[in-house]
């Protein structure tokens, strides 16, 4: 019996009518209908058989049932599944039991909907504003479908966000939301005794920009790649694959090796760029400009290329679902490989020069530490969590796109610190040059790279779609909808289960750590901030003329 | 282990020698399928609207004046150079040119708009910019759209026929701040 079907029997065995259904459109997913009251057991008995918790995903469902709907998702990793566990809540009493105290990485997900579709989860240790601003109305749930896209509350004054509790003994010390070492805006207020970190408040999404509410109301099917992609700037193609990816599974919809094996070409492309630029900003972090300038200068001819090959440095635009937009054709095949010759060159020169610096390994050995255990329980994901001997990659457990045709290793190390993760990402970098060279050698030509998609695709089906990022796995949920638009399309990015771990990782180090601890996550957090509500910042934004700009600039 | 590090980093340094570019003294061209700021050719637009409703952006606009008059309206501080208008466009009357260098303090630099005299079918009352034949069957975007041009929104709503009263109401286009506005 296959593995997928023993999971289910199992789980029907066990919970009998707490189990109203099971549906399973795929070898490599079901989806389980439960029962309100039994939400906490199932999941707690999925995690006990060996299933990854990946991301709630909560939805309006008032039209049609008076409920909210809530799906929980998990990974059974060695078999190649995926899962929801779907129950829901009436309108009037939208309480469920909270999955947080026995699985922490679903903290998050859980607040986001108390934020936007005004659920209650009874047992969640920290039931606090997550995403809206400060300033947003109570009792105005922007994911509803009652509340328009485009609303814009007028903005209140003086209201702030209540920090914890500052331990006995500590000094805070705040941490952004505008700070050198962090290139986007978030907010850590760090509890310190002397030099060494006690504990840590986190307070982010201040760029959140509503983009999925957007995408369920106003765009339609084969414009959303293109919002996609801008999730990210520097995993722009991962989000778009990882989108089209649910949309084809959901809809049935069969692409051309060939356009799976460009899709693998551009991720991988992708993954050296972005390791590339992650190597550079790490050793800025820890005050070493010379790794910072020269891994970005071994970085910029892949920029080039991509704009040689897409029409732009970055956000390619190459993904939409049915396919990929443009072809590689033999002079670009060989200007791939050219570039990555050169790349692979340098960096081997780059990692000699750095492998025995002792000033790196002071700085980064020992610094961030968590066990396997804990990485594990809070459910990290990609090179943090590979860099602590858990052994995870989408591409080799999940497979998608060409990569069950590839050949490659996924580099696991146990060192548990921030120096395993310099170690992943460095030996990614050249994994990733060897699937390139792969994928441009057995690329097939059997047909159109873009498949025009005949029928429309059938409303309320759901589907799971996870595609292995540079900074780990991006997960995108989708409901199909009518109107050629989704019902709900939930992103998850590898920083919003990994930047909920930080305040573990940064736990007992010292305060200068702080940053290298921070960016070791490869910390992108207009990925984790993506999401609902448009422009909540408004009001009050002075803007300058031009001519006083100019008269500003002069003066100083 | 130490020394020998160094060593290694200064040759790392040394080999490549000066890479920076003297941009924007020495222009920095760009390769031959570049995806630069967009330009529409209004000799070859039927007014169909396709690049609108596939914009994902939503930079272009599109307002019935009148049962003749179609104004079209590219706002590119909005655009985002992803090509679909262009891949779409079934007269090939937008090109993604090779221009970049787009910053500038007024907005009207990055602005195109186009009035278009279209002609009404005696037959379903629709319109379609005359000058090409057989555009009706090119029409992708049905019906009359009244996007607020002044506020650069986009009205998602279309109607068969020119409505007037519609079109005073999108005039005084504004986003809602409380339910039911
Ligand atoms: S290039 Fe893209 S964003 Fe710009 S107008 Fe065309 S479709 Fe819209
Ligand atoms: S798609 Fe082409 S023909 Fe149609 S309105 Fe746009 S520019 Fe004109």
């Amino acid at each position: 019996m296959p593995r997928i079907e023993e999971v289910t029997q199992q789980l029907s065995n066990k919970f009998k009518d707490g189990i109203t259904g099971i549906d399973q459109p795929g070898a490599t997913q079901f989806f389980a209908d439960i029962k309100k009251e039994k939400v906490k057991d199932i999941c707690n008995e999925i995690i006990k058989m060996g299933g990854r918790y990946l991301v709630s995903i909560g939805y309006d469902n008032i039209a049609r049932d008076q409920t909210l709907g809530m799906i929980h998702t998990f990974a059974f990793d060695r078999d190649n599944i995926f899962c929801g566990i779907r129950t829901s809540v009436p309108e009037q009493n939208p309480v469920m039991d909270s999955i947080t105290p026995d699985i922490p990485n679903a903290g998050w997900s859980e607040r986001e909907y108390i934020d936007h579709l005004g659920m209650k989860f009874s047992g969640h240790p920290k039931p606090k504003r997550l995403i809206l601003s400060d300033d947003w109305p109570e009792g105005l749930y922007p994911l509803r479908k009652s509340v328009p896209w485009n609303i814009q509350p007028p903005s209140a004054e003086g209201v702030a966000y209540q920090l914890d509790e500052c331990p006995e003994g500590c000094t805070v010390v705040p941490v952004g939301p505008y700070h050198p070492t962090l290139h986007e805006p978030a907010h850590f207020a760090l509890y310190v005794d002397g030099e060494t970190i006690k504990g840590c408040d986190y307070r982010g999404f201040m760029v959140h920009r509503g983009i999925e509410k957007l995408c369920q109301t106003q765009l339609t099917y084969n414009e959303i790649p293109f919002v996609a992609e801008r999730i990210c700037g520097i995993c722009g193609s991962v989000h778009a694959t990882s989108y089209a990816q649910s949309v084809e599974t959901a809809g049935n919809i069969k692409i051309s090796r060939r356009a799976e094996y460009i899709r693998t070409i551009m991720l991988e492309i992708e993954r050296v760029h972005s390791h590339l630029l992650w190597l550079g900003v790490a050793g800025h972090l820890i005050g070493f400009n010379t790794v910072f300038m020269h891994s970005w200068r071994v970085r910029e001819p892949v920029m080039w290329l991509g704009e040689r090959m897409t029409g732009n440095r970055k956000t390619y635009g190459m993904i939409v679902v049915g396919g990929v937009r443009r072809d590689i054709t033999p002079e670009i095949k060989q200007d791939i490989l050219n570039v990555m010759k050169k790349i692979e060159e340098e960096l081997i020169v780059i990692k000699n020069a750095i492998v025995g610096d002792t000033s790196i390994h002071k700085r980064t050995k020992n610094v961030g530490r968590i066990t396997k255990e804990d990485a594990i329980k809070w459910s990290l994901v990609g090179p943090v969590a590979r860099a602590r001997g858990v052994d995870i990659d989408v591409r080799r457990d999940h497979p998608y796109a060409a990569y069950d045709d590839m050949q490659f290793s996924v580099p696991v190390v146990d060192t548990c610190d921030v120096w395993g993760t310099v170690l992943v990402r460095v030996l990614e970098t050249f994994e990733s040059i060897h699937i390139i060279r792969q994928a441009l050698d057995k690329m097939p030509d059997d047909g159109p790279i873009l498949t025009e998609l005949a029928e429309p695709i059938a409303p309320f089906k759901h589907a799971i779609a996870g595609v292995e990022a540079p900074r780990g796995e991006v997960v995108h949920y989708i409901i199909t909808g009518e109107e050629n638009r989704p019902e709900r399309w939930r992103v998850r990015a590898p920083t919003y289960p990994n930047l909920q771990g930080v305040p573990l990782m940064l736990l007992n180090n010292e305060l200068a750590d702080a940053p290298i601890i921070i960016g070791s996550i490869d910390p992108c957090f207009s990925c984790t901030e993506r999401v609902q509500v448009v422009d909540i910042r408004s009001g009050g934004v002075k803007v300058l003329s031009k001519a006083e700009l100019e008269a500003f600039a002069k003066k100083k | 282990m130490w020394l020998s590090s160094k060593i290694k980093q200064v040759l790392m340094a040394l080999k490549p020698g000066v890479v920076t570019l003297k941009y924007p003294y020495e222009p920095h061209p760009v390769p031959p399928d570049f995806r630069g700021q967009p330009y529409w050719d209004h000799h070859k637009c039927v007014g169909c609207g396709g690049c609108a409703a596939h914009c994902p952006a939503r930079t272009i606009m599109v307002r019935d004046l009148c049962q003749e008059v179609r104004v079209m309206l590219y706002d590119g501080s909005r655009c985002t150079y992803c090509g679909r208008c262009s891949d779409v466009c079934p007269e090939d009357a937008i090109t993604m040119t090779d221009k970049f260098e787009l910053a500038t303090g007024d907005k009207r630099d990055v602005t195109q708009s186009m009035e278009l005299f279209m002609a009404t079918c005696k037959r379903c009352g629709r319109c379609y910019e005359h000058e090409t034949v057989n555009a009706i069957d090119r029409m992708s975007l049905k019906g009359f759209r009244y996007d607020n041009l002044e506020m650069r929104a986009v009205i998602p709503v279309s109607t068969e026929h020119l409505d007037t009263a519609l079109l005073e109401k999108t005039e005084k286009y504004k986003r809602p701040e409380k339910l039911g506005e």
